[in-house]
Parts: structure tokens; sequence; C-alpha cells
């Protein structure tokens, strides 16, 4: 077998002093992160982990504390003049990284090049325009003071702002957005040193950072000298790393490695309330869930607490509404309990004594939980066989918005980053949004909704919301699930740096010992 | 070689290229899946906003419109924007193929040498103890998945004893400035040593994992022909006219022996390429084959249709070299 | 390696049964077929033998590890997957999936390469051209791709796997078939077939065919091999069969997560790939030397 010499040289070459890597100085703090980043440019783009990378490079208007409490930023101060307008006091003497001055005539560039039609360049709009909601128009007043007016009353503003990060219109002119792909010129505690594509983001400490977020303690320059990004998809080998002590912070770290990270001495699991809901949407326009009594037949099957204890290692939040136990204005609502007896009573009650046979569709990623509801279906007389299926396919099939669909039962989920219900009760709700997978329709829930929406008095809002919770609850167009943490491993020589239920990994504060 | 020969070759690429085309892009745009939609994700947006970033991406026009377009613009060259990276795709594309190369040609070369001793050795000595191994090795070789062998190296050098990275292609305590973009060249190039072994540790696992395969198919030819070769009358003759056992069989036998080699090695590496992406999973290699199963997960259509081109004109190009080298090292063959 | 050519000699039935004496000779290889035997036993005993109902779930036996294992059972002897089904019952259900899809794959691979491979030898001209650009075009898109391509547009399941696989892998029996059909057609008997006034399809079918099928039996198991691995790996990118089904290739693939905790749930159908795989390329290197010298030396 030709393995062997292989093998020898591989160890000869491990072990030969001269051609390992030189000590290094200051260590670098390295993330083992899921995916590269898809772009540079804070304005064109989708996703939450090239967002993670680009907010440690630019700065927002506002942005979250630990406790996801909105707080200003680049914003000194911001007041509400009207419902439909707000005010932004722009802070003074914030560089960016190329060492110019920031300005108010930068913010409102920023916010026109998100939110109107074609600013992108190329007859381009920007992706992000939709995170924006329904922006009137940007103006600078009195200088150093910025004003968002609304078409309409949007009481989220200020909790979708921190998704907007600040760029330098001399930079962006001068390169343009095909520059800003690649490019980088941000007010934030990192700039960019080097990105390997597919591989590393290298960013290095920015000496001159005005501080970040008064609100949120340390203020000043970044603690470590170098950060790097290190892209490792597969989780095995995301703890692998970890375990080796090659990087400090992974994310997505499954449950089962959790009590292996723990065991680990120079290791140790960090946690924090995630924002996505898990639900099982079941067809009501299909010909066994248009009943409400098969529906709850199957909300009586499950065993939340089981599943979350034994697949999820306790790291879930079980809900009975959409709204996680964390977001605005969830409340205590009446919980299903486990009955598969009952569950099969209400199937007779609905005309099935012998049962009825339903496919599940799920990604491959839930397989394993998926497999585990569905035993517990079938063991209520709910018999269900589950279909991985990609998800472009499932969405497809599923997000149909409106027009008819196939497909008995998707056992999914919808992230609320901001936490606030908009987010997530109307895609998922009101009568053929976006996310309204189980088909349903309720005018009167619809008619909250959109109330909701504009509800400027919190508490009445707020109510709007529990009100809105307790219909659908009655219903059941979903089983509500749970709302499952999110997992990091970090090395025990990192301090200063705590998990963001927005899954951002900000890393202004942290430090390598 | 003949001139008309080589028109005719070049002649071929052309049907092969349309043809490619073609099926990738009916293949994409049959496929259920909307960009839009997996763009979007779970983010709040208005229908008229969605409309507008369908417009961006040119998704609102008619499928044959859109063959179309793609294919005039990639007749000069132009194969599109990106839909996530929001940049040209021969630009991304570009950017990861290094790596992809890279790590094949190490991977070829591994099997070469591996192979080709052992392949030789093995038809000296038949039936020797030493020729069984080789050849049960060698089908040992052609059955294990890349994937799991892959996992099992992680396993014992990463994780266990701690010798070898787990992931990526070199560390982060040395710069290492592109000029091919060929970390093992560019690092000697700028004198670095230090950072040639870091990017040779990382290579070697998913080098080996890659080249496995290509091993036992290259020593198992060698092996056949070089008994071939040994059979054939030149060889008994020069045996005959007393020249020394070692020079007939390296001055005379191995040169003749290395050209079915040679030629195998070429249109293998085409696969070699093509295979990639499993074993770019598994190491978190920053390479080609990742992007494109991501972009095809991903409905990212511009990239998919640029990358599968790429491949189908490397596959001919590689076919070709092979005829030239079968030519080249073997002058009695006339094509 | 295929358009090697020799002289063929006429059908004979004594030619087979010496080869086959040959192949029976080889013990390593007939060994193989026996490890190949006991699989395909398997697969058809597998009520039988299993221990457990494969697809059985408990999670507190969730990741138990094998029976010599501190905290494993004798009843579970290779332990537990991460929904706490019995490895052991699964590997062995598992066995009908990998055994199915290599069989029906090169089945419908072959029976379509010898068809387009006999009709390019033998009309030539413009049959072959098509073909040939056909046979281009397909072996100019990465397989992979393809197969991952393919399985998006048409959704998973088993049906479709196999559809994947094959769509490709005829090209290569029809390459064979070709080369060796042209060899063949010159020859004198075909020659002679073909003066009698015998139709094309009779020339093809009854002269030409059986003097080629050894390399076409010997090329079909070597891929078969290859299709097994090829059904794991599209299982790895997420394009396996659908669960709760047990195939080895998703066993390995979703065991993978758990590697570093349980390595017991990837590792066993891992080993049992190789068996089934390495046993396959024995007895097929076997089958070669004994059907069909000039290939193995």
């Amino acid at each position: 077998m030709n393995a062997l010499p292989r093998l020898l040289l591989a160890t000869a070459l491990a072990t030969c002093p001269a051609l390992m890597p030189a000590a290094v100085v200051a260590e670098d703090l390295i993330v083992g992160f899921t995916l590269d980043a898809d772009t540079l440019d804070p304005a064109n783009h989708r996703k939450r982990e090239t967002e993670t990378v680009i907010r440690n490079i630019y700065d927002g208007l506002l942005t979250r504390d630990p406790d996801m409490r909105v707080v200003p930023e680049i914003a000194e101060a911001m007041t509400q003049v009207s419902p439909t307008v707000y005010d932004f006091k722009i802070r003074s003497g914030i560089k960016f990284h190329d060492g110019t001055e920031m300005t108010a005539e930068d913010v409102k560039f920023t916010l026109d090049r998100v939110t109107v039609e074609g600013a992108m360049g190329d007859g381009q709009t920007s992706p992000r325009q939709g995170l924006m909601g329904p922006v009137a128009s940007v103006e600078i007043v009195d200088g150093d003071t910025v004003r968002i007016t609304l078409k309409e009353p949007w009481p989220i503003l200020p909790a979708m702002l921190p998704n907007q990060q600040i760029v330098s219109k001399a930079f962006v002119e001068a390169n343009g957005t095909a520059g800003m792909a690649t490019m980088s010129n941000g007010t934030g505690p990192f700039k960019l040193g080097e990105w390997r594509k597919g591989d590393a983001i290298i960013l290095q400490r920015f000496d001159d950072y005005y501080g970040g977020a008064p609100d949120i303690a340390p203020v000043g320059a970044a603690c470590v000298e170098r950060v790097i990004f290190k892209i490792i998809p597969e989780s095995a080998s995301r703890v692998a790393a970890l375990l080796a002590g090659d990087v400090h912070i992974i994310n997505e770290l499954p449950t089962f490695s959790i009590a292996q990270v723990k065991a680990n001495a120079g290791t140790d699991v960090m946690t924090v309330n995630g924002t996505r809901s898990f639900f099982l949407a079941m067809n009501l326009q299909g010909e066994v869930f248009d009943d409400l009594k098969v529906r709850q037949a199957a909300a009586h099957a499950i065993d939340k607490d089981l599943i979350i204890d034994r697949i999820l290692d306790g790291t879930a939040a079980r809900i009975e509404g959409i709204l996680s136990p964390d977001a605005f204005g969830s409340s205590e609502l009446p919980a299903v309990s486990y009955d598969p007896e009952k569950a099969k009573a209400l199937l007779a009650e609905a005309g099935y004594p012998d049962g009825i046979s339903i496919t599940m569709d799920t990604e491959g990623a839930f397989k394993d939980t998926a497999e585990a509801i569905a035993s517990m279906l079938t063991n209520a007389g709910i018999r269900t066989t589950v279909a991985v299926g990609e998800s472009a396919q499932l969405t497809e099939k599923w997000r149909t918005a409106g027009k008819p669909k196939s497909g008995d039962m998707y056992f999914s989920s919808w992230g609320n980053g901001s936490l606030d219900p908009f987010d997530i009760f109307t895609p998922t709700h009101k009568t053929n949004d976006r996310g309204n997978s189980a088909g349903y329709a309720n005018p009167a829930l619809d008619a909250l909704l959109d109330q909701a929406a504009v509800e400027m008095d919190a508490e009445k809002r707020a109510g709007m919301y529990r009100e809105a919770e307790l219909m659908i609850n009655a219903d059941q167009p979903y089983v509500y699930l749970w709302v499952p943490q999110d997992i990091y491993g970090v090395s025990k020589k990192l301090s200063g740096w705590a998990p963001s239920a927005d899954s951002r990994i900000n890393l202004h504060d942290a430090c390598i010992n | 070689m003949s001139l008309s020969r080589l028109l005719e070759r070049l002649l071929q690429l052309i049907p092969v290229l349309l043809g490619v085309s073609a099926i990738a892009f009916l293949m994409m745009a049959l496929t259920p899946g909307d960009p839009v939609q997996i763009i979007i994700g779970d983010q709040s947006i208005t229908p008229e906003q969605e409309a507008e970033l369908r417009r961006g991406l040119g998704l609102d026009r008619s499928l044959l419109e859109r063959f179309f377009i793609f294919l005039r613009n990639a007749l000069q060259f132009d194969f599109g924007t990106s839909y996530y990276h929001r940049r040209p795709v021969s630009d991304v594309i570009a950017e990861r193929l290094p790596a992809t190369i890279e790590l094949s040609l190490v991977a070829l070369i591994v099997a070469l040498v591996t192979a080709i001793p052992l392949g030789v050795l093995a038809a000296i000595r038949k039936n020797s103890i030493l020729d069984r191994l080789a050849t049960v090795g060698s089908l040992l070789g052609v059955s294990l998945p890349g994937f799991w062998f892959g996992l099992l190296l992680i396993m014992l050098f990463a994780v266990q004893l701690q010798i070898l990275p787990v992931s990526g292609r070199i560390g982060y305590s040395s710069e290492v400035p592109t000029i091919t973009g060929f970390l093992l060249i560019d690092t000697l190039l700028h004198r670095d040593l230090a950072a040639f072994g870091d990017a040779l540790r990382h290579i070697l696992l998913p080098a080996i994992t890659l080249g496995l395969p290509m091993t036992a198919i290259l020593m198992r030819v060698t092996r056949a022909s070089m008994l071939e070769v040994l059979r054939q009358d030149y060889v008994t003759f020069a045996d005959a006219k007393g020249l020394s056992r070692r020079r007939v069989l390296f001055r005379h036998a191995l040169k003749n022996a290395l050209i079915p080699t040679v030629s195998v090695a070429a249109i293998e590496t085409g696969s070699l390429l093509g295979g990639n992406m499993i074993v770019e999973a598994v190491f978190g290699w920053p390479g080609l084959g990742r992007l494109v199963v991501e972009s095809i997960f991903l409905r990212n259509y511009p990239l998919v249709q640029a990358a599968v081109l790429l491949y189908a004109v490397t596959y001919v190009l590689l076919n070709f070299v092979a005829d030239i080298l079968y030519t080249v090292l073997n002058p009695r063959v006339k094509l | 390696m295929t358009d090697v050519t020799l002289a063929h000699t006429p059908p004979a039935d004594s030619l087979f049964r010496r080869n086959l004496r040959d192949f029976r000779r080889n013990r390593l290889a007939m060994a193989s077929v026996i490890v190949v035997l006991i699989f395909v036993i398997m697969t058809v005993a597998a009520p039988l033998i299993a221990p457990h109902d494969p697809n059985q779930t408990d999670l507190f036996r969730r990741l138990q590890p094998p029976a010599w294992m501190e905290g494993g059972d004798w009843a579970f002897v290779l332990g537990c997957d991460g929904l706490g089904r019995d490895i052991l019952s699964r590997i062995i259900y598992g066995a009908r999936i990998s055994i199915f899809i290599g069989v029906v794959v090169i089945v419908l691979a072959t029976g379509v390469g010898i068809l387009a491979g006999l009709a390019a030898g033998y009309f030539r001209g413009w049959v072959d051209v098509v073909i040939g650009r056909v046979v281009d075009i397909l072996l100019g898109f990465p397989y992979l791709i393809f197969a991952i391509g393919l399985m998006a547009m048409m959704g998973p399941g088993l049906f479709n796997i196999v559809l994947a696989l094959a769509y490709k892998e005829w090209v290569i029996p029809c390459r064979v078939v070709r080369g060796e059909t042209l060899a063949v057609r010159e020859l004198e008997y075909v020659e002679a077939a073909r003066a009698l006034g015998a139709g094309s399809g009779h020339i093809m079918w009854r002269e030409i065919l059986p003097n080629i099928m050894s390399p076409v039996i010997v090329v079909a198991t070597i891929r078969m091999a290859n299709v097994i691995i090829l059904e794991a790996s599209l299982s790895f990118l997420g394009l396996g069969v659908q669960p709760p089904t047990a195939s080895w290739g998703s066993m390995v693939s979703d065991g993978r997560a758990f590697i570093l905790e349980a390595w017991w749930v990837s590792t066993f159908p891992g080993l049992a790939i190789v068996l089934l795989v390495l046993a396959i390329n024995v007895a097929s290197q076997g089958l070669r030397d004994a059907f069909d010298p000039r290939f193995s030396e």
C-alpha cells in the first residue's frame, strides 16, 4: 500500500521545525465562520452573514446593545418630530478609515442610496430597499441633523435602522458600486486588511475609531489588533478547529457538540436566545388540514419538551404563538398539552377514526428533528412521511403568496432579527402574504395586523399583538414549536465578547488574553 | 500533428460548448426555485420592491430572450453579474480558480510520483509480494468514498495528532502578495520558506484525498503498459545484446511504457477538476468547486453557466493535450 | 484503453467455459464474489437478519456507543445514530438501496450504451457523428454538477437518483461498444453473414454483440462500484434518498456531523461501502483477467 510513505512524509513535514509557521507576537482573534461575505458593500446584499462581517467595518446611525435595545451610534440623538418625521443629530469628529471626516452629507447619501430607486447606478436599486419601509425623503437640516420623512407612520423605523451602515459619499463616487463590493471605507472599529475570497477576511484595528456607541461600554479603539473571519462551512471541521485551538469563536455550534466543547479544557460554550421561530405549517387549503380538529390533533401529538431536551439539548424556548418570548408584544398564551390520546380522539371526531397519512416537507438541515416529529405524529395516528427537499424548491412550493399550493405539512421557520412582531407576524399570517405557508386567511386578523403596524403607542400596540396571538393560538394554522438559542463555541482565552441575539458578531470589545 | 487535424479539433469545440451551454441553461431554467425569493429570505419587502429586484437581475425577461442575451454576451467573454456577489461572474470565478487548479495539480503530482515508481516496480517484480500489495492497494484506492476518507484523515492528523491544520489554504501569520495565485509558487518567489511550509501543510491532506483514486488508476495503467513493453521484441533484443538490465529498463522500456500513463493522466485531470467540489467542502478549500455547488443551490444562474462552460473548455483542451502528448512521446503515432 | 483492437475469434462456448474455469481458480476473486453474494443475501433477507426495525427511533438511545464501549448495549451492537436507531439494522437494510442503485443504473446505462455504441460503430457516418457529439457534450459536463443539477430539477427520490446517475453513465459502455464494433464489423465472419444477405439488425445482435460482451461486462462491474460511491457523494451534497430509508451514503453523510462525538455513526456504514465496492472491484479484476486478458497485462 502506497499510503505509508506518504504518511511518513506528512509526519516529517509536520514535525520539521523550519517549516512550522513562526510564532506570532500579538495573537489574532480568529472567528470560525460558516459563510464568506457576498460583498463588502453595505447596500448591496441581503444576507445576515455578510452583514455580520460588514458590521465590524461600518457603523450605523443606530445599533443594538447586547440586550437588543436600540441605542444611538453615529447619531448622537434621535428625536421623533411627528409620527412620520424623525430627526437624527449626527455626532461630530467621526473619521472614515481613509482619514476624511464623516458628515451629515454622507448619512443622507447612504440612506438615499438604499431607498431611492436606481440609486445604485446602472439602473439598479438596492436590494435592501425593503428594509427601510415607506421612506419618502432624507434631508439635511441645520448642517448636522438628518431628517427622515415617511410616507406613512412606521413605528419600527428605529428597530430597522441598525441594518443600514454609513458609507462615504466621496469614496462611493470615486470607486462606484462595483468598487464598493471589494473595497471598503467605513467608520467602524476595524478596517479591511485582506480579503482572501472563500477563505478568510482579515480585518485590522482602526486606531482613529471614535469609540462606538456611548451606551455600550467600553468606548474606544478595538482591543485586538487583527481580527480574522475564517470560513469553515463544515460544522464538524469548525468544531475541530476550535478544539485544536485554531480559532477563538465559532458560530452555529451543533447541539450535540456542546458537551464535548464544555469538557475540553480550553473551550467553553456561550448561548443567546435566538430570534427564529420554528413551526409546522399545515396546508389549510388541503383536504385534511382545513379541519381545525385535525390541526389541533397535530398540535397535541407533539412532545415539544422531549425534542427540546433530547435533540436540541435544552437550548430552545417553546412557543405557543409565532412570537419569541423575547419579542416586543409577546405574552403568556394558552399552552397545547402533549396528549396523543386526545389527538386520536380529535382525529376520530373529525371523521378519521383510523388516522390519516400525510407528508411533511423539510430541508436537509432539519432532517433529524423532522423525523423525530414525524414519529410522534405517527404515534398519534397522523402517519407522517418526511420528504427532504432543497430550500429553493420548498420555498417555491410553500410560499406561494396566495396561489394554490400542494403539500400537507411543512416544517419550517421564520427569522425575526429585529424582534419586532411586524417583521414576522405579517409575512407569516396575513392573508396571501409572502411567508404565509399555511395559507391562513382571517380578515379580522389582517385588520388587526394593519392597525398594529402603524400604531404609535407602544402599549396599545403590544395589546394588539397579544390579541392577534390569541386569535392564531385558537385557530392553530401552524403548530408553533420553539425558538432555538444561537450557540457559539469560544476559547477561554477570549474575554469581553458575548453573543448577540441578532446573530451579529461584534468584535469591538473582544480581547485575547 | 497536422494542421488540419488541429483545426478539426478546434472546430469540435464549438458544438460541445454550444450543447453544454444549452443544457446548463435549460437545467437551471427548469429547476424550481426563484432566485429573487432566495435573495430576500425572511426579510420584509413590498411587491413593488420585489418586482424592481427581479428587473434589476434581468429575470423579468422571457427564457428565450435570456438565453440569447447569455450567448451574445458570452461571445464577448461577458458572463454576467453574480446575483449574490454583485460583481462580474468572471471576476468571482477568477478569484477562486487558482486554489482549485493548485489543489488539482498537487494531487496530480502526488499521484504521478507514487503511481509511476510503484507501477514500474510491480511490473518488474511481477507476482512478488510487492506486486500483490500494490494491486490490492490500488483496488482499495478506487473503493474509498472521497469524503469519508477525507474525514478520517482530518480526525487522525488534525484532531487526534494535531500536526496538520483542519482546513484552509494557509495561516495568517504571513502575508503573501499574489503573483501567480498559486500559494506554493508565490511563497517561493517571495523566498518565504516558513509560508511555503505552511501552505504545504495545508494542501497535504486535501491533495492526498483528491489524488488517491487517480494514484490507483495510474498505477494500474503503468504496470500494465510496462509489462506490455517488457514483452516487446526490441527489449528482448536489447537484453540479448548484453545491455545492462537497468539501462534497458530506463532507457528503452520506461519511456515507451509511460505513454499511456501520461495520456490517461491528462484525461483524468479533467475529472480531478470536476471531482474537486467534495474535497473542497470537506477541507474548507476556497476553490471553485464549492462555489459552484453553493451557486446551484442558490440558483445563481450566471455563475453556474459560466463555470460549466469553463469546465467544458478545460475538458476539451485536456483531451487535446493528451493527444499531443501521445504524439510527442511516441513519434510512431501519426494523428 | 478501449481503442485497443485485437483479432476476435468467432463465438465458441468452449472459450467461455475455459474463461469461467480460469476465473474460478482465482481465489481472491472468488472470495470477493462470496462477499458480494453475502451482501446480496443480506438485501433479500434483511427483515430476517436485522435485529431491529431500522426506522424505529428512540430519543433516549441517541448516539449510543457500540456494545464494547462504555454505555454500549449488546442489543445494539454497532451503536445508535442521532435518532437512536440501530446502526447495524440500518446497514443491513441500507445494502438494499446501495445495491439496487448500483444494479439498476448499470443495467440501464449498459442497455442504452450497447444500443448507441452498436449503432455508432456499425452504421458509422452521420449516426456516429451525432452520437459522438452527444457523448462529448455529456463528458464535457462535470459529472457531479450534472447530477446535482438534475436532482435539483427533478426533486429528490430514489427514482430520480437512478436517473441522475444513469443519464451520463451510458456514455462509457457506449464508447467501449463502439470501439469493439468498429473492429469486429470488418472481420471475415461478419462479412460472410453480410454476403449471405443477413440484415443489419441480425448482424448487430447475432454476430457482433455476442463477441464483444466480455469487455462490456468487465467495464460494467467496475462502473457499478463507481456508481455506489457516486450515490454516497450525492448524499454528501444533500441529494440522497428520502428519510427514513437507510442508504449507506446517507448514513455516512448524516453521521459526519457527529464524527467528533460519535465516530461510529458514519464509520460503520463507510466501512460497508468500502467492503462492497472493494469486493466488486476485486471480482471485476478477476473477470477481466479471465475473460479479457489483453486488458490485464
